[in-house]
């Protein structure tokens, strides 16, 4: 069985940042680069399925779209055991929208013929939520979003999500299947200092578009949206300060409750 | 990042006298175990302060003669020529940095006693000291007050020439004098007694004298309890304190408010566990905001919150942010807040082991927030500077999250080990500090006397600051619930390994005073416990509990204040004098013991567990096993001995080949682990084993600086050749 995790290299950003000048990202200076926290979480449960399987032959495979910062991503994924990884860049990809990305997730995919994509729920920089299922759109895949309990049974997968109320829904789908995994599913693992060392020796395939039998124009009729600007919000009015001893904070914070709910 | 403007109040500078303090920040008098004995440490402590960003610094208590000889402990001293040279370094030190020097004189009458000199003291009248062991003063005649405060003059002008811009005469904690002024030691009916005036003369007369001599050059400055805490019969504020402040308002340049005196100054350096931050403020805040003055104001409060600072100014309560803690546990706090790194400081957690050890007369002082407290000259190590390690490509891991862990962890990181992994069985990093910091408070009502058991919720701060800095480090990864065996520890992969492992309870008894198990002790059962147990909540209590303590420290009477205060009938046993014996080093000890009073705390000292039964613990007189007595009991807590977690480091250890073969150069244990120890010393422990983490020899401490003299012809250089470590500061 082969199970391919899309992972993503996500920016955190510091205290304080500073937006570049053409309005539309952060200035690169202010971020610092780790593996989003959903994918940690798809990645363990890929782990965890392809370790309970008889027999040999089964691999985790991690994919992800990303420049050079996005490799320590993946080394993090191969140092706590996935066997493969693929990275794809091309600098045309730079302000790609979820569709571009899954569009071009999608080839590189499809080209591993795999038998269960997992991705994390969102990326806690972009937050669409969307990547996964616009994934299984391209497959064509059978997919559950938001999964929090996984079982496989040989042609077909179980899963669990948790709905309003603290239902549980039980869907069974046929293999090749999509999931998006919840934070929480599992406990993920991390890597010794042996195992960061010896993912330097494990297979890291680098792809460019071309070789994916993808270029530009693809890409760009899969996308959706661009980003027009980020900015901070408009100020409000912001919170008054009362000062003085808690009686007299007390009796003001009654006035201002009494003549809001009059007026 | 820059400053937040909220705290440019705390950045302004401000006049005192002919000197310009340059911001609100200023060191008040505190000791360090350095005096005029250890100028390098006296230099370099400060001085680390005054790189930080504190506008002044001040020496702790200074002698100005011997008859005002402080042995064992030790207090700075300007008795001569000699003395003038070794503190001249801590002012050039200072001046290095823009800060102000500042030295506080001080004649101790018969909180003195003078064991070294073996002078005799002299005071307003022949009534022995209350901190001091049967020491009286001789009475003193005009002669003697004349000679006295000649003694301030004349050791004031030394103070110039060795550089001081701020001196006081120092009337605080009830030396000379307040002797004076109280009627608690003065009982004279001559011109220096009786009425408010006659009380104030000595020390109005003393900062004239002063002020004439030095006032053109120096800044004058008094420290001045504004109530003494005894009620009617000495100094209280809104009588005689605010009153002195007013009388004596225009001989001095800066006035340093405090409360209390020597004899329980705890009331004053207030431990976390019963004092909040300001906690002086009912008395300290009364002087300035009541209009009793118009000069600078300086007060403390163990103050670390910049926004407790800003309001502290904005209320009138003290133009100045006085530190003495907090300037010890973060030496950068200036810095911090000026570069807007609140994060960043190190907050004193109000343990009082600082102080602990100049009240057991003798060794430097110590922090266990900052380990590199007192370790600026003598070790070379700056608080916020860490030289690459020369064996920086090794990778390491560190086992074990408790104080000793973290910080080793830490420092490694700063250092620049190329990966850092802290692995904690826990679900979270801290160790025993998790647990400790849970005890120590009782029903939260207020004690006989000031304060409420608060408890040592702010040891917490010891993990909280550690944390951040932990997440900071991009080449440290912290993993929490994860227990390795050796197996797991040889096969990780690290080419440094650190066990710091703790340690735990002992489960049968086995304690310091028997050298032996007790007969009955034993821990698995359902109505004995492990102080840990008592805050797990594990097992059901019942109502009469015993309370063993053997260990001298905090734990067994935090655990009895703790049941005590939920209703439990509580029974303390100690086969010592006294129950917390350190406490009394740390100053908790007279609020401890009025909160086990108030809640009815059996206490039995100079008695020894001889057997635990079901239902009864057979006890007996240390001095008299003869004399026997039963305790019926419902629960037994055994605070006895403590046993390393060290059968990790042990199976590691016995098979060299195998560490040689996986390739594990340095096998190392440190804190409890080790040995079980304040955690003070656990934290120093682990800091010492990371910042000598590339010496030959990474187990034993290298060398330090003895500042001792050395018989023949010596020089600085003579010192500094006995540092073997690489310096982080850069010594002269």
């Amino acid at each position: 069985m082969r199970i391919v995790v899309a992972v993503k290299q996500v920016a955190a950003l510091d205290e304080e940042f500073e937006l570049l000048v053409d309005g539309r990202s952060v200035d690169p200076d202010y971020l610092e680069w780790d593996l989003n926290e959903w994918d940690t979480f798809s990645l363990e449960a890929a782990l965890q399925l392809r370790d309970a399987l008889d027999g040999d032959g089964h691999e985790v495979v991690a994919v992800t779209i990303g420049e050079e910062e996005a490799q320590e991503g993946l080394l993090a994924c191969l140092a706590k055991g996935a066997d493969r990884a693929v990275r794809v860049w091309d600098e045309s990809l730079r302000d790609s929208d979820v569709l571009a990305v899954a569009r071009v997730l999608a080839a590189v995919i499809e080209r591993e013929s795999p038998d269960l994509v997992l991705c994390g729920v969102q990326s806690s920089d972009a937050v669409n939520g969307a990547t996964g299922v616009a994934l299984s759109g391209f497959l064509g895949l059978a997919h559950v979003a938001v999964v929090k309990h996984i079982e496989l049974d040989g042609t077909t997968v179980t899963v669990q999500r948790e709905l309003e109320g603290g239902l549980v829904e039980i869907l069974t789908l046929p293999l090749p299947a999509l999931l998006t995994i919840q934070t929480g599913i599992n406990e993920p693992r991390y890597a010794t200092l042996r195992a960061i060392k010896q993912a330097r020796e494990k297979p890291l395939e680098s792809l460019s578009l071309g070789e994916l039998g993808l270029d530009h124009g693809a890409v760009a009729a899969a996308a959706g949206s661009r980003v027009v600007s980020i900015a901070h919000p408009e100020r409000g009015e912001g919170a008054q300060m009362l000062e003085g001893a808690p009686a007299e904070v007390a009796a003001r914070i009654v006035e201002i409750v009494r003549d809001r709910m009059t007026g | 990042m820059a400053r937040d403007p909220k705290y440019d109040i705390l950045f302004e500078p401000i006049q005192i006298g002919p000197k310009t303090l340059k911001n609100r920040f200023y060191q008040v008098p505190h000791c360090i175990g350095a005096g005029s004995e250890k100028p390098g440490m006296q230099a370099y402590h400060r001085g680390m302060k005054a790189e930080g960003g504190w506008g002044a610094c001040c020496t702790e208590y200074c002698s100005i003669h011997p008859e005002s000889d402080d042995t064992s402990r030790v207090s700075a001293r300007i008795w001569d020529d000699g003395d003038v040279q070794n503190l001249a370094a801590m002012c050039d030190r200072l001046h290095e940095f823009g800060a102000l020097a500042g030295i506080e004189l001080w004649y101790g009458g018969p909180h003195a006693p003078c064991m070294e000199s073996r002078a005799t003291p002299r005071g307003p009248s022949q009534i022995a000291s209350d901190f001091e062991l049967n020491i009286f003063p001789r009475n003193m005649d005009q002669d003697d007050i004349d000679t006295v405060q000649q003694m301030y003059v004349d050791a004031a002008i030394r103070a110039r020439e060795a550089g001081f811009d701020i001196v006081y005469v120092y009337g605080a904690h009830a030396y000379m004098p307040f002797q004076f002024l109280s009627p608690f030691y003065n009982r004279r009916s001559d011109k220096y007694g009786g009425s408010f005036e006659n009380r104030a003369r000595f020390w109005r007369e003393s900062l004239i004298k002063v002020r004439e001599a030095v006032g053109d050059d120096c800044a004058i400055a008094s420290r001045f309890a504004v109530d003494h805490l005894l009620g009617p019969i000495s100094i209280q504020v809104g009588e005689d304190g605010k009153r002195f402040v007013e009388h004596c308002d225009d001989v001095v340049d800066l006035w340093d408010f405090t409360v209390g005196d020597i004899a329980e100054w705890g009331q004053n350096a207030g431990p976390s566990r019963f004092f909040e931050e300001n906690h002086e403020k009912p008395y300290t805040g009364q002087i300035k905001a009541g209009n009793h003055t118009n000069k600078p104001v300086v007060g403390v409060g163990r103050i670390t919150n910049p926004d407790t600072m800003v309001a502290i100014i904005r209320s009138g309560q003290f133009d100045i942010i006085g530190a003495a803690r907090p300037s010890i546990s973060d030496p950068f706090l200036p810095q911090k807040i000026e570069e807007g790194r609140l994060d960043d400081i190190r907050e004193c957690i109000g343990c009082n082991q600082c102080i602990s050890r100049w009240e057991i007369g003798g060794p430097p002082m110590v922090c266990t927030q900052n380990a590199t407290a007192g370790e600026e000259y003598r070790r070379g190590w700056h608080p916020e500077k860490f030289h690459p390690a020369a064996n920086s490509e090794k990778s390491v891991l560190v086992i074990g999250a408790g104080p000793a862990g973290m910080e080793c962890a830490m420092i490694l990181g700063k250092r620049e080990m190329s990966a850092v992994h802290l692995v904690e069985a826990h679900k979270q990093i801290g160790g025993c500090v998790n647990w400790i910091s849970q005890l120590g408070h009782s029903d939260g009502k207020e004690n006989i006397f000031r304060g409420t058991a608060r408890g040592l919720g702010e040891w917490s701060r010891i993990v909280n600051y550690r944390q951040i800095q932990l997440d900071k480090l991009r080449n440290v990864e912290v993993h929490t619930n994860s227990r390795l065996s050796a197996e797991d520890v040889l096969g990780y992969g690290a080419e440094i390994v650190i066990v710091a492992t703790g340690c735990h309870y002992a489960t049968d008894g086995m304690n310091a005073a028997t050298h032996a198990p007790i007969p009955g002790a034993d821990t698995s059962l359902d109505w004995q416990l492990t102080p840990d147990e008592v805050v797990s909540g594990a097992k059901q209590i019942g109502k009469r509990v015993l309370v063993l303590e053997n260990e001298a420290y905090f734990m067994g009477v935090s655990v009895a204040q703790k049941l005590a205060g939920e209703g439990h009938d509580v029974t303390l046993v100690t086969q010592a004098g006294d129950i917390a014996g350190y406490m009394h080093y740390t100053l908790e000890a007279p609020m401890l013991h009025r909160d086990l009073e108030r809640l009815g705390v059996h206490i039995h000292t100079y008695t020894m567990l001889d057997s635990i039964e079901p239902g009864v613990c057979h006890a007996y007189d240390v001095w008299n096993p003869a004399e026997t007595h039963d305790f019926e009991v419902d629960t037994v807590v055994l605070c006895t001995a403590r046993i390393s977690d060290d059968e990790l480091y042990r199976e590691l250890k016995a098979d060299k080949e195998r560490l040689a073969s996986e390739g594990i150069e340095g096998l190392y244990i440190i804190g409890d682990a080790s040995a079980p120890r304040m955690i003070v010393d656990s934290v120093f422990d682990g800091h010492r084993l990371a910042r000598e983490i590339d010496s030959p020899t990474p187990e034993m401490p290298l060398p330090f600086i003895r500042e001792r003299r050395l018989w023949g012809d010596s020089s600085n250089a003579t010192y500094l050749g006995q540092l073997s470590s690489t310096a982080d500061i850069s010594l002269v």
